[in-house]
């Protein structure tokens, strides 16, 4: 069974619940006492991870870290239907890469904030929040732009895919770092689209939404 | 002198409100405390700095150009240095002048107590919003859904509030959960006694499946940086047995997690005490309670004083 | 000329568009922050965005297509008046009229939502887009004040369509105080937009750009690409030619909300709402439905298990239940049997009030209320005593709260509101053309095993009610669990007696005679008492009673509450011995 090493408040750990809840694949939670404990940073937990991080999986054996590297292994394993990581369509599989990259800019920009305000992680606040907001701007035109096409994720298709899942939790959880949504309308109907999908877990910090009219 | 000192710049660039100034105020728990670096944090918005000294006891003092963050710290040469409590395992200062020590909690003495930070978490909140949301019981289906509460059992039923010694108690409190602590295993109906012995300070008794007769002490301490911003202090005082500190901390630290995005979303941040500005119904005795004592403490900080006073 | 005061127009706050369903859109304008939602019946509302309990934003609220229900306590608020239609921890209480979001103006014109603090203004009518569809192109907020967003776009001649050639003619002109019109012609043909600047607060603005004309659809992204594009440079342009922020162009005071007629005090039996019937169908064998529509303003909240008193053209009044679910709140929905031996009130509903007639009603009172806390909640209806239950049954479906309808009748002919029982099939069971005994004997299978936190609810006939409540006292079901509203006192009156009555507030005494009832003399005595049935039925008229034998001939009370004997329905009910003290 595939075991998770897990905060239940990290973003990045998040991301992975999310997708084995959706894809529905059982496995087992090993919670880090990440804060204050820091048991990530001791000497025990470097022998799984070096650079003591998490979220770190551990399938049977086979140890991966980095929250988007483990979407995409969790995406072409456990994904029968191939519509989570689209590897069969080359343009999809481009523009999933390189939202996920963007992803990894909503990571530092956004969650950085989040984590300097909830834990008092020394970011410089306003640079991160300035940089989430240039971001955020960026990424609700997109969406706005996939709206009038007739489309509701990050790429293009009909399916979501693991970039909508990469940067959900940043953008979910902004608020947390002081970083408003009020200017990006489209950004907030797409967060509600991700909380109506079959088999969403949320996490502390997210706002339950209702259900869409039958 | 020092205490003078840090009252005159309290009053420069912090609030005139000798109510919120003169009291103590959790800043960090000590076993997370670096020994000889500086940390640089404000204190109802007077910035100040902390650290261990190297024999361990705290040092606190108001921040010197000299000293930035992570600088090594010379107690001889602090030029402003703060009284400090080392209490209930926090690091307490002031930038006033407290009428005297801390309030007691009994419950530390016992032996068997598990006493622990769970966590302190930065809110966009004001002290006395973060304390009015500890003591609230209606919220607990809707906020804290299949843990604290459970829909749609949201009935708040009548319960007790009473002055003693100065404190406000709320006792009899009555709510169904299904999940009360990280010892439970199933549903029941939780007694709750709250207690607020100190404007930014709350606790919470409540009955645990460990122990028959003793309660379990769960508080809240406020750290205001300013009137709109605090850091909340999450403190445990458990029978416990069963329970790593880890396990203990994701329980409480998700509680609080579901928390924070409301008091958040709470407009204005400050308290309105004014009983006309927002809306109480009879399940708010407490908070109406909290904020009728706060008005007569003559709080002004981090509230929105009534009108008429 | 001076420019007008911002807060005497009406501004854009959102597209059209931006308003899908079950979601809250987070705006504001000159200062105040707005939640703008959609319900299912399409009504748009924009209310101030934060929760009267505990000031929570209402734009983290879940909007359930009726009402939006605030995280923080689960308050929940109703389409269309903003008024407070739940409070969980005190699920037995109806929310007092009073609790009510403040609710802004809501208008819709060129794919646009408009509000502002005027009751009269309207959204700007312009020559430039009438009388064509128009297409609503990417809002864009800005930081930077709005008046430099209006002088901005007067300098910025950008081509509302992508490359249509050289020599195109442009030219920017405002279009009123808060627009500027985009006009390029190029030979025969011209193109124009208008951009609209909502005004959000001293240093900042929304554009809010809408094209003449609706594209084919091949060049309609293209379009929206190309200004899009245009507009972005302008941001750039303005936000770094933008300062700390400046004092926006008033308003002097803070927008203020739509006024609405608070609750007038209950008194006497006065009518206090004007309705038009805009509906009247026959619903079932003998039963007439009603759709009443407010002459002016918007009806009353009210919870399930309300009903109005109907003031008839003959003179008569008349109480009848709402059978309302949430969402339903343009319209008050009633169901009327022609009763054989009608005193003239249901004869009068069936046949002499007809579509576009106008009525007067109460606004509706609650003694049947509904609690909302139950792990179990069985709703029992005989005949048209389902109309009250009906408002009960779409209330618990909605908040997905597990419920059971017992609906007896004689047939399916018999069944009311066919439309309103489909939808809630899952909780439905249909109990047709029983005996009395046959019916008891269902009621006692429905209510053999009582549970903890189990409620039920009954309404029917006099006599299937006195069954009811015997079964479920005999399977143990508290008294406190088993609620019931009955349509009329069917029990002979006594009024012969004669006995004193001291008001222990004024400290008048009064003499009660045969024949009057306690209620007309407390009135003669210049008491001002509501009442609603005036035959012991609906509770309305009750009083606190201090001391005295009381002579109870109500159906209101169940038999613990007249064993306390601590409060008595005045219409119909009398003292037992020669006195009694009440608390007025």
């Amino acid at each position: 069974m595939i075991r998770l090493y897990d905060y239940l408040l990290s973003v990045n750990c998040y991301k992975q619940r999310l997708l084995l809840s959706i894809l529905d694949v059982p496995y087992e939670r090993v919670d880090i006492d990440f804060y204050p404990g820091w048991e990530h940073k001791g000497a025990e937990f470097r022998k799984i991870n070096p650079l003591g991080h998490i979220p770190v999986i551990d399938d049977d054996g086979y140890v991966l870290w980095d929250a988007h590297a483990i979407l995409v292994y969790l995406a072409c394993k456990y994904d029968p239907s191939g519509s989570w990581y689209p590897t069969s369509d080359p343009q999809r599989l481009g523009e999933v890469a390189s939202w996920m990259l963007f992803a990894e800019g909503t990571t530092n920009t956004a969650s950085a904030a989040r984590l300097h305000v909830n834990l008092g992680y020394d970011f410089d606040l306003e640079a991160c929040q300035a940089g989430a907001h240039r971001l955020f701007r960026v990424l609700d035109e997109h969406l706005w732009f996939r709206e009038q096409q007739g489309q509701a994720w990050v790429a293009s298709g009909e399916s979501p895919t693991i970039a909508d899942i990469a940067l959900f939790g940043d953008v979910a959880l902004s608020e947390d770092g002081g970083i408003s949504r009020l200017d990006y309308p489209a950004l907030r109907r797409w967060t509600e689209r991700v909380q109506r999908l079959p088999g969403f877990i949320d996490m502390p910090g997210i706002f339950p939404v209702a259900k869409a009219p039958a | 002198m020092t205490i003078t000192n840090g009252r005159r710049s309290g009053a420069a660039t912090g609030p005139a409100d000798p109510v919120a100034i003169d009291q103590w105020y959790a800043i960090t728990a000590l076993d997370e405390i670096p020994i000889g670096r500086t940390v640089r944090t404000e204190l109802l918005g007077v910035p100040m700095s902390y650290c261990r000294d190297h024999d361990g006891s705290p040092l606190a003092w108001l921040t010197q150009d000299s000293l930035p963050a992570g600088a090594p710290v010379d107690a001889r040469t602090l030029h402003a240095p703060l009284p400090t409590l080392a209490d209930y395992g926090y690091l307490w200062t002031t930038v006033g002048e407290p009428d005297g020590g801390l309030f007691d909690i009994p419950e530390t003495a016992e032996p068997d107590r598990r006493i622990l930070n769970a966590g302190t978490f930065g809110i966009f909140t004001s002290g006395p919003r973060a304390v009015e949301n500890f003591l609230d019981m209606g919220h607990l289906p809707f906020v804290h859904p299949g843990v604290l509460g459970q829909q749609p059992f949201t009935e708040i039923v009548d319960y007790q509030v009473e002055y003693r010694s100065s404190e406000i108690y709320a006792v009899n409190c009555l709510i169904f959960q299904p999940k009360a602590a990280a010892a439970s295993t199933s549903g029941q109906m939780v007694n709750y006694t709250f207690r607020v012995p100190h404007p930014l300070c709350a606790l919470l008794y409540k009955s645990t499946p460990e122990d028959d007769v003793r309660l379990d002490v769960i508080g809240l301490f406020v750290h205001p940086i300013d009137d709109g911003r605090v850091r909340a202090h999450l403190f445990n005082c458990l029978l416990d047995t069963v329970n790593t500190d880890g396990q203990l901390r994701r329980f409480q630290q998700g509680v609080l997690a579901q928390d924070k995005p409301i008091l958040e979303n709470q407009v204005p941040r400050q308290l309105p005490l004014d009983p006309d500005a927002e809306a109480p119904t009879r399940a708010d005795k407490t908070s109406n309670a909290y904020r009728r004592w706060l008005s007569d403490l003559g709080m002004t900080y981090g509230v929105v004083a009534r009108s008429n006073s | 000329m001076t420019a007008p005061d911002p807060g005497s127009l009406l501004h854009p706050v959102a597209g059209c568009a931006d308003l899908v369903p079950r979601h809250v859109v987070k705006a504001r304008l000159l200062g105040q922050d707005l939640a703008v939602w959609r319900a299912d019946d399409d009504f748009v509302n924009v209310w101030a965005d934060r929760c009267i309990h505990r000031g929570v934003r209402l734009t983290v609220a879940a909007n359930d297509g009726a009402e939006l229900v605030c995280p923080y306590h689960g308050w929940r608020y109703s389409n269309r008046s903003g008024n407070c239609a739940y409070m969980p921890a005190h699920p037995s209480d109806a929310p007092p009229r009073r609790l009510r979001v403040p609710t802004f103006r809501s208008e819709e014109r060129y794919g646009l939502i408009w509000s502002g603090g005027s009751p009269e203004a309207e959204p700007p009518r312009l020559p430039h887009l009438e009388g064509e569809d128009t297409l609503v192109l990417r809002a864009l907020p800005v930081n930077a004040p709005p008046d430099l967003a209006l002088q901005g776009l007067l300098e910025w001649p950008c081509q509302p369509v992508p490359a249509p050639g050289d020599g195109a003619s442009i030219s920017c002109d405002s279009a009123g105080p808060f627009a500027v019109a985009v006009t390029a012609r190029t030979g025969g043909t011209e193109e124009a937009v208008v951009h609209f600047v909502q005004p959000v607060d001293g240093g900042r603005c929304v554009i809010r750009p809408v094209m003449r004309g609706a594209p084919a659809a091949d060049r309609r992204l293209s379009i929206l690409r190309h200004h899009a594009r245009q507009l972005e440079e302008l941001r750039t342009r303005l936000e770094s030619s933008a300062g700390s922020p400046v004092a926006v162009r008033g308003p002097s005071t803070p927008l203020q909300p739509l006024r609405r007629p608070t609750a007038t005090a209950v008194s006497g039996r006065a009518p206090q709402l004007e309705v038009c019937v805009a509906r009247k169908w026959l619903t079932a064998e003998g039963i007439a439905a009603f759709e009443l529509a407010p002459v002016s303003g918007q009806l009353p909240s009210f919870q399930p298990g309300a009903h109005v008193d109907v003031h008839l053209p003959n003179g008569l009044v008349r109480q009848y239940s709402l059978t309302n679910g949430p969402g339903l709140t343009s319209v008050y929905r009633l169901g009327v049997k022609l009763e054989p031996d009608s005193r003239g009130g249901s004869r009068c509903m069936h046949v002499s009030v007809h579509e576009g007639d106008r009525l007067q009603l109460s606004e509706p009172h609650n003694n049947f209320p509904l609690r909302r806390d139950a792990a179990r909640t069985v709703l029992i209806a005989g005949g048209i005593g389902v109309t009250p239950l009906l408002a009960m049954a779409q209330t618990l479906q909605r908040q997905e709260l597990a419920y059971e309808l017992h609906y007896f009748a004689q047939s399916d002919d018999h069944l009311a509101f066919g439309e309103v029982l489909e939808p809630l099939s899952t909780g439905l069971v249909k109990h047709l053309g029983l005996s009395p005994d046959q019916t008891a004997d269902e009621i006692k299978k429905i209510t053999h095993d009582y549970g903890t936190a189990s409620h039920l609810y009954v309404c029917g006939p006099g006599p299937m009610i006195e069954a009811t409540r015997a079964i479920a006292a005999d399977s143990g079901w508290p008294e406190d669990a088993v609620h019931f509203e009955y349509f009329k006192n069917e029990s002979e009156l006594h009024d012969a007696s004669s006995f004193e009555v001291r008001l222990a507030r004024t400290g008048q005494t009064l003499v009660v005679g045969p024949g009057v009832s306690l209620l007309d003399s407390l009135r003669d005595a210049g008491v001002d008492m509501p009442s609603s049935c005036e035959q012991g039925v609906c509770g309305t008229c009750m009083a606190t009673v201090l001391e005295g034998e009381l002579d109870h001939q109500d159906v209101f009370f169940n038999d613990s509450e007249r064993a306390a004997g601590d409060r008595i329905l005045t219409c119909v009910s009398r003292a037992g011995g020669h006195k009694i003290v009440l608390d007025l």
